[in-house]
């Protein structure tokens, strides 16, 4: 195939889509329109426009130098610090795992903390002097056992515990019409001050996870309600009728109101168009 | 400020936070609020732009660009993306607002970044007309249907003057970028 020209320029119908997806977004007929040019003409294309788009915008807002208010800056900096956290421990941690123990969480986890008090502590080595290696050996095996290794537990485990913590709020999800929904029954524990929580699912049907993901959404009083908080993505695998998956909220969550899960396209989306939501349920 | 701050971002470095933050606010915070519907929705856009910055911070190439354009090409997306989403909704549209936006003179833009001066030596070669529809729609948020209900001009002249208005600018900046000439 011939390298593409970055400077070549599409049909003026095609420009005029691509200018109107940079400037404001497309339909969905328009988008099924522009999606006849060739991908990679398209994305040259407009790769430039919006370099173009870009430098106006900066050459526009050059005079503006509002600064930051500072309760926004101030929770920025709270996210950044959540997002960082979860990467740093998404990092250097075993994923979290879950009762059907086929079903993966896709992003990383905030309970961390409490799983690594629990990793294995690393065992003592022990010298034993000529005449004590029997005695030795006794004790080292007493030391194994005691301090044998210890899996880092479950998700189903850590919501179990996190559903005996006085401040943590548990919502039941009730099923919705949609087809996915049939049968299925679960709940939310939350915990609004470690702003963390798990979804449980029983009967949740097996997805594709290379074509659509499960998706929690998290929605916060202090939100418009139509951009409620990510909560993460999952997967349900073949056996996994008893699923537990913790919830990842990108940003913090003030005061969870509700949540939901939707399927998504594979990846999630950033707003749910909400054409698939199989649960939701509200706070008391 | 350099590109550095991004890619120590993109390192984990949790700190170059606030300096990301004193830096490139002020350009987020303004996008914003001139591409939001509403304060709030401002405030969560300037969010959710900060998230998709910290994911995509990995991903800048100082060849294609600086750190501003990289940034306000990540917040036009994003901002773009919101607001088609919010379509359905009477836009945020006070007068004294519009009136105050407008583009600077090439010596006002010369310390923000080097494309944003090429960009206005391009508007410059503009017609009134293409200048004010690019105005609208890039300054303003407005959709092409707005401008036109506005300037009471036809749709297809809003495209036409959009159309136009940015090839020229994208053939300024690659005239700048390369000293040769690039026509459609």
């Amino acid at each position: 195939m011939a390298a593409q020209d970055p400077r070549a320029q599409p049909p003026e119908e095609f420009v005029d889509l691509l200018v109107k997806q940079v400037t404001e977004g497309l339909l969905p007929d328009e988008q099924r329109k522009l999606d006849e040019l060739d991908a990679a003409t398209a994305n040259a294309y407009r790769e430039e426009l919006e370099r173009s788009v870009a430098a106006l915008t900066l050459a526009g807002t050059a005079a503006d130098s509002a600064a930051l208010p500072a309760p926004l800056r101030s929770r920025l900096e709270q996210q950044a610090a959540l997002y960082f956290a979860a990467e740093a421990r998404q990092s250097t941690r075993a994923p979290a795992t879950n009762v059907g123990s086929t079903a993966r969480p896709s992003s990383a986890v905030l309970d961390a903390p409490k799983v690594a008090e629990l990793r294995p502590r690393p065992a003592q080595a022990r010298s034993a002097a000529v005449g004590w290696w029997a005695a030795a050996a006794c004790l080292l095996l007493a030391l194994f056992a005691w301090f044998r290794p210890q899996s880092a537990p479950t998700a189903a485990e850590l919501r179990a515990r996190l559903l005996t913590q006085p401040d943590a709020i548990k919502v039941t999800l009730g099923a919705t019409q949609d087809p996915a929904a049939a049968g299925v029954r679960g709940d939310v524990v939350w915990d609004p001050h470690g702003q963390r929580g798990y979804v449980h699912f029983v009967g949740l049907p097996q997805n594709d996870p290379s074509a659509e993901q499960y998706q929690i959404w998290i929605f916060d009083a202090d939100r418009d309600a139509k951009y409620p908080i990510d909560g993460g993505l999952f997967d349900v695998g073949s056996r996994s009728d008893d699923v537990v998956v913790p919830i990842h909220a990108m940003i913090p969550v003030h005061l969870a109101k509700a949540f939901a899960v939707t399927i998504e396209k594979a990846g999630g989306v950033v707003v749910s168009a909400r054409e698939h939501v199989v649960a939701l349920g509200q706070t008391t | 400020m350099t590109s550095d701050v991004l890619q120590r971002i993109a390192s984990g470095e949790a700190t170059a936070v606030r300096e990301c933050l004193d830096e490139y606010g002020a350009l987020v915070w303004s996008l914003a609020r001139r591409l939001s519907r509403t304060p709030s929705d401002a405030e969560d856009a300037t969010q959710e732009i900060f998230l998709d910055i910290w994911r995509s911070a990995g991903r800048f190439d100082p060849s294609q660009g600086s750190p501003k354009m990289f940034i306000a090409m990540i917040a036009r997306r994003r901002l773009i993306d919101r607001l088609r989403k919010a379509s359905a909704e009477p836009p945020m549209d006070p007068e004294e607002v519009l009136e105050s936006i407008a583009w600077p003179d090439s010596a006002a833009v010369a310390e923000t970044a080097s494309e944003a001066e090429q960009a206005v030596r391009a508007l410059a070669e503009l017609k009134p007309d293409q200048r004010q529809v690019l105005e609208l729609g890039l300054l303003h948020g407005l959709s092409q249907s707005e401008i036109a209900a506005r300037l009471g001009m036809p749709l297809g002249s809003v495209k036409s003057f959009m159309r136009r208005g940015l090839i020229r600018v994208r053939e300024y900046m690659n005239i700048d970028a390369e000293g040769v000439a690039v026509r459609s």
